[in-house]
Order: structure tokens, then sequence, then C-alpha cells
């Protein structure tokens, strides 16, 4: 039998729940024995296979162009959609601008903050994503698992993705289920 | 009688019993968040949601009476699909990022619901709007974000201590939890009782002290008497790693069923006084850091005995250092003054009083929470002793009338149907002419009215401050004591300090005139000095304190003893109502500070005396004012 393919990526988050997943250690070698980890922000491969993989898991909610885009090709090329942490759960910490708008948080980011000098301006480049409101990944995207926590604690990335890898899909309660 | 089934189990109830506290009865939960023990079932939340047979929708069991023959399911998927939904509805409505709240993981009954359902996400997104932090309070901040509108707050604030302060404005999505006509909390009518901050499921009013300091898995509980007035409320003071985080009022209490005032919840934390962490000792005028045993010969030394010795102790000390202190300085130093700081003055005349009736005439304060008619004499109960104050106001809207005698400004007299003019130091005319008014009616309108008022009372009570019990002589307290027969009516003394009535108990109630003493011995605790005692003190040559904190009064003695404050010693209280509790341990004393007790008995060991420790034998001898009564 082949190994389920699993990729990940990470949209408007802090990475924390990918070190939390690196924080389950030596686990990893049972995570690798049993699945294939494809393309991840921690391994080489940067987009998920063109031929889809069994799992993808998102990081962090979606707060402009680029992360509905990584987040739709996520989607597509992925049977389970895992959401992982807060902010892809529920928006998380980067929702609170959400409460005040873009335009203030841009103004307050690049131009009142204590750290800029005068001629802070808030940078515009066609190049670069539209800002939009912070949205939880299951707002833009169909998510089948929600994985809760700011981060979700390794024990539960481990026993998440050793279920997933053999075809489960875990139950996320009692001590597992933890918001922050 | 009526019988109704819920999830199958056939339950016995009273008829008007609700169906969530049959359910509750017969051991089965339900999960709720607008209910609370406490205050009025207000049906708000729809989180206890119960499917009953032939009803055509689901049904809030917090207000639903059971009727005879009901059939009730918890648990169908129709009430746990109702009851995700609830609760999904709850979290878009305002701010509900848990990873930002002060209450989150394990303090906010809100998440807990959640995670009791296996919620893992919300199927609706929040609506962004904001609302302002009202963060203008000293003790309390209000935070509509967090707010689920149960209110809770309100029905705690108005039901439980009358003081009807939080109330909501606009409807709906807009509804806003507001002080008063929505002014800053701050500067609002709130008295700072904090009941709303305990009430509180979520995290929308907190407290700024033991915000983030630590969670409810986190910390130590210990549940005891406050110590910082004579009315013995019930707390429960929650530690961590040595550290007072915060402190709440026992739900479960008899008489504050989880009630406190400011004094009680919030000053103590406040305390930012120097502790004396060491014995200290003059030496060529300067008061030097001594070891204890360095500090024990100078006490040798120095303390005189028999006469010209006086001996003073704070009432905010446990009964058994009371006790002990009195054996040790009036019985084996025959010191020639033994007595409180509070001199007896709130309680000498009452106690001797007592004696010569021979029974106690005093009532208990749970009578103020069923009264129909209140008398307080010279007493502000919204500035001191303000739990029973609660008690009154709280019925006030149930139309209890209050008649208020006091010659002093008195919040309380706002509320009052009749306000009499009492000048302190008139208290035995006064109540003459009242109880004149009462048998045959004099020429005072307002007296008259307020005798009328009594005699129509079903179940009056009748309290009365320390400014009464310090004026009355015998006559005008036999005068009191009549009035209180004839009408029927409680009567409650409120006394002094915490400990007030045991120092009673054990007759410390000796005034303290200047009498040129050649030393003197004051057991102060964590009691702030007066500035008359400081004053006194001046004149005697040779003064050992033992003090938990830095005061003048340490700064002028010759030996200072560094002793435990209130949360690092245990002991006994004997409250103004004779209700004898307990306060325990809940922090470790720093090194080198001793309680009281340890203290006294090195006193009693180094001057060769074989103090008594028989301290309730003692503390009971006496015939009380109020039947005492150990909780």
């Amino acid at each position: 039998m082949t190994k389920p393919k699993v990729a990940s990526d990470w949209l408007c988050g802090c990475a924390g729940c990918h070190m939390s997943l690196l924080d389950i250690d030596e686990r990893i070698l049972q995570v690798v024995e049993l699945v294939d980890l494809r393309a991840t922000p921690i391994t080489d491969l940067k987009e998920p296979d063109k031929d889809g993989v069994v799992v993808g898991i998102l990081e962090g909610g979606i707060a402009n162009t680029h992360n509905e885009h990584v987040a739709k090709k996520m989607r597509e090329r992925c049977k389970i959609l895992v959401a992982l942490g807060d902010c892809a759960v529920f928006g998380g910490v980067p929702a609170m601008r959400n409460f005040f708008g873009e335009e203030a948080a841009l103004k307050r980011a690049y131009i009142d903050a204590e750290s800029n000098d005068s001629e802070g301006k808030i940078p515009s480049n066609p190049e670069l994503a539209e800002m939009t409101r912070v949205r939880a990944v299951n707002e833009v995207v169909k998510v089948d698992l929600h994985i809760p926590g700011c981060p979700p604690h390794a024990d539960v990335i481990f026993y998440a993705l050793v279920e997933l890898a053999e075809g489960r899909i875990p139950e996320i309660k009692n001590d597992m289920l933890h918001w922050h | 009688m009526i019988k109704l089934t819920i999830d199958g189990k056939t339950i016995e109830v009273q008829e008007g019993t609700t169906v969530l506290h049959a359910a509750e009865a017969a051991g089965l939960y339900i999960p709720t968040l607008c209910n609370h023990p406490q205050v009025t079932p207000y049906g708000g939340c729809r989180l206890c949601m119960v499917d009953v047979e032939g009803a055509r929708t689901l049904q809030p069991s917090c207000t639903l009476p059971a009727t005879d023959g009901m059939v009730v399911k918890t648990n169908t998927d129709k009430v746990i699909n109702a009851r995700k939904f609830v609760l999904t509805l709850i979290f878009s409505e305002r701010n509900h990022f848990c990873m930002y709240c002060p209450v989150s993981d394990g303090d906010c009954e809100l998440q807990n619901r959640a995670y009791d359902e296996d919620m893992t996400h919300w199927d609706l997104q929040p609506n962004w709007q904001p609302f302002e932090v009202d963060a203008s309070h000293e003790f309390i901040i209000l935070d509509n974000n967090r707010c689920i509108l149960c209110r809770r707050c309100t029905r705690a604030c108005g039901e439980l201590v009358g003081n009807f302060t939080l109330g909501f404005e606009e409807r709906g999505a807009d509804s806003l939890l507001v002080a008063d006509y929505n002014v800053p909390l701050g500067e609002s009518t709130c008295i700072s009782c904090g009941t709303c901050v305990q009430i509180c499921p979520t995290g929308a009013l907190i407290d700024r002290q033991s915000a983030y300091q630590g969670k409810e898995t986190e910390v130590d509980h210990n549940i005891g008497v406050c110590v910082e007035c004579s009315v013995g409320c019930q707390r429960n003071v929650l530690t961590r790693d040595n550290r007072l985080v915060r402190i709440e009022g026992e739900w479960d209490a008899e008489l504050n069923h989880g009630l406190l005032c400011d004094k009680g919840r919030f000053l103590p934390l406040e305390d930012d006084r120097s502790r004396v962490l060491t014995p200290l000792v003059r030496k060529d005028g300067q008061l030097k850091a001594a070891t204890w045993d360095q500090a024990m010969s100078a006490i040798a030394s120095g303390l005189t005995q028999g006469n010209g010795l006086a001996a003073l102790a704070s009432t905010r000390l446990p009964a058994e250092d009371l006790a002990l202190f009195k054996s040790i300085f009036a019985d084996g130093l025959q010191a020639e003054l033994v007595t409180s700081l509070e001199e007896g003055k709130t309680t000498a005349t009452l106690a001797s009083l007592a004696d010569k009736i021979g029974k106690p005439f005093e009532s208990r304060q749970d009578e103020l929470k069923d009264t129909d008619v209140v008398l307080v004499l010279e007493l502000d109960l919204v500035e001191e002793h303000q739990v029973p104050g609660f008690f009154i106001k709280r019925q006030i809207p149930e139309g209890i009338k209050l008649i208020v005698a006091d010659g002093k400004d008195n919040r309380l007299a706002e509320k009052a149907k009749v306000r009499l003019h009492l000048k302190a130091g008139q208290e035995g005319s006064f109540l003459a002419d009242l109880l004149k008014a009462i048998e045959n009616g004099i020429e005072d309108n307002d007296l008259n009215q307020a005798a009328e008022i009594l005699k129509a009372a079903e179940k009056p009570c009748i309290v009365y401050g320390k400014t009464l019990a310090e004026n009355a002589d015998e006559k005008t307290l036999t005068t009191l004591l009549e009035i209180a027969q004839t009408v029927n009516a409680a009567l409650i003394g409120v006394k002094g300090e915490a400990n007030s009535m045991a120092a009673a108990q054990l007759g410390l109630e000796a005034a303290f005139k200047s009498n040129g003493y050649q030393s003197a011995f004051i057991l102060l605790g964590d009691d702030h000095p007066s500035q008359k005692l400081v004053k006194r003190l001046e004149e005697i040559p040779f003064v050992v304190a033992q003090a938990a904190y830095y005061s003048q009064l340490t700064g002028n003695a010759d030996v200072v003893l560094p002793v435990t404050m209130w949360a690092e010693q245990s002991g006994s209280y004997l409250s103004l109502d004779g209700r004898l509790q307990t306060i325990g341990k809940a922090l470790d004393a720093p090194d080198g500070v001793l309680t009281s007790t340890e203290a006294l008995l090195k006193i009693a060991e180094i001057l060769s005396v074989e103090p008594d420790t028989d301290w309730k034998t003692n503390l009971m001898k006496r015939v009380p004012t109020v039947q005492i009564e150990e909780a």
C-alpha cells in the first residue's frame, strides 16, 4: 500500500502551528513512516502535487488575495482539508484587525507605530496581494477537519496525523480540544 | 407533589419547581449559561433547551415549571443540535476570540460549554461590531465585546446587592451593558462589591488585580472568614505560588452566599505597606535588626510587670491569640491594663447588660434577609458592614420600609421611608421618645410615623452602629431593648472589628488612659495603628510591638517582633452575631516571621509564664449579647 501524501502550507499565521508540529520531536520519524510528506513550508517542495494529495493542512487565516489563492489551490488538490490552529479555525490573532478595519490597521502599522520614522508610508505596489478582512479558512473553502489551539499541542497534532495517515478522521475532543 | 419523567427517570418534585431544578435534583445535567443558582431564572441564553413531549418547540428548562405527567428529554439530536446552534449564535455575536481573553482555557463558562459539545469551530462568522472597553473603574474592567447578554450581572447587582447600578441599553445585537444611564463604571453609583465580576460567565467583567494572574486550575483555594469587619462573610482566597491572586465570596456560605464588599474583596490585595521581616531592637536610640533571641532578651529586661504595664491587642487577630494574650498579660504578668485596641468601646455596655440579664438579647443577621421594616440607628451600611446593608437594600423594591436615624450623612438614608435626626450623645432621650411614641404617641410627626411603621411591622429589625453602642449607657440600652420587645424586633449590633465580640467575651474592654505606664506591649498584627494610639504610646518609656507592617508605631517602639498578616495565619473569629468561624492559612509567611501565637508563646517562655491555651472555654465563659454558634 502506498503511503498517503500529505501537504501543508501557511497563510496569515505566525508559523507557531508548524513549530508545534515540529514539537512532536522524534515522533516525526513515525509520521514519515506512515505518510509521504510532500510540499510544506519546512520541506523543499513548495506547492502541493498537481495530481493531488490525500491530506492538505493549512495554518493561518485568510487575510489577503494571495492567502485566498493558496487556500483554494490546496482545497482543489487535497481530499481532506485540515484547518490547523486558531487562525485557520477562527481567524485568530490577525482577526483582531477586523474590529478596526484594514485601513486603520495599515495606518497603525506603517505610520502611527512608535517604531516608524516620520517618513512611514503604507506600501502600495500592484505586485502586492490585496489585503482583505481576516477570515477563517472555512469561510473561503470547505474544511473537513478543524484542529483549534494557539497552537494546537504537539500531541494533538501527532494524534491527528496518525489517525489521518491510517485513514480515519480524528475526533478532536476532551483533552484534545483547546481553543486557547 | 407532582411527578414528571426526565430522560426516562421518574422524578417527584414540589409544584412550581422548574424542569432544570427537577433534573438537577435527580442528578441529571443540563448545560446552562445565563442561569445562576443565586439569581432569578431568566431564560435568556436558550442553552438549557429541552424536548418536552407535546410541546411545539424546544423549551428552556430554567424557566419552565414542571407539570404533572410531563415527559422531558434532554439529550435528543434535536436538543444537542439546538445547543450547538445556540452556542454558535452566541460566539458569532461579538468578540469571543479565546486566544486573547484572560478567562480562556478553564475560567470561561461559554468556552467550557462549547468544549462540552465537542465544538471545534463555529459555522457562523463573527459580527465584527466593536464596543468600547470601559476601564474607568479602579478594580473592574467592563468589556461589552465579551458580553453574552446573559444579565447575570444586572440581576446580581439588583437582586443580591440592591445597588441597581448595572443595566442594559438598546436591544438585540446592540444591547449594551451600562452603569447607571451609561456613565463610565468608575464614575457610576457602583460600590465596587465585585459581585458582577464573580458572577460573569465570560470575560465581560474582569478584575484588574487577577486578570492573567492565574486560572482556576492553577490556583489554590482557601475558604475562610473575612477579617475586614465583624459581619463574618465567608471568602474564598485564591493563591498561586504563595501570592494572593483574587478573593471571591463563597457562594455556599450561609450568611453572605457569595457576596462581599470592596473591603473584603479588593482592598486586601491593594495593601502596599512594607513588611517587618526581622525583629528590631532599639540600640543607642536607633532601631536595629536583631535576632529573635536578642529581641527576647530585650523584652525580658525592658518589659515591666504588674502595675505600670499596659498590654493592648488588635481585634483583627484570631480569638486564639486574644485569649493567649490575655492569659499571658492579665493572669501571668498581672499587667495593670490588659485590653483591646478598641478598648471595648462598642461592646462593654452591651456585654455588661447581657451579664445583668443573664441571657443573649441580640439576633442573627439572617433576620435582615426577610424582614418588612428595618430601623437603622447611627450606622451607614453603605459605608461599613456593607453586606447586611445589601440584604436591606435589595428588599426595598419589594416594599420593605426603612427608617434611618442618624446625625451624620448617611448614604443608606437615601432609601429611607422615614429619616430621623439623632444627634450623637442624645441616644438616651431619642430612644426614650421613640418608646413613648410607640406606646402612646408624642408630639413629633416623624417619630410617630416611625413608631406606627414599627408597630405595624411583622418581622422588624433594629440595627445599630458603633456610635450608639459607644455612647449608650445601660439605661439607654435597656430602652432599646424595651423598644425591640414592644414591637417584637430582632436586635442586631454591628460592634467593631472582626473579633470585637471575641474581645468582649474575653473581657478585653478596659479604657486606655494615660496613666504613667512604664512599659507597653502592643499586639498589632496587621492592623493599622491609630494616630491616637501612636501619640499615647509616645509617653511610655518602653514599648514592644508585634506587627506585620512598618508604621509610625513600630518606628517609635523599642522592640518590634515581625508577625504574620491575616492570610499567613489561621484562627477563629466571632462575628457580630455570634457565629464562631475560622480562617485557614493561605500563604506561607516570609522566613523569620512568626505567627502572633508563636511570638506570644516565645514571650511567655522568656518571662516564665505558663499560659492557658484553652481559648474556647475562656471565650464561652461570659454571657454573650448574642448566642454563640460554631459554624
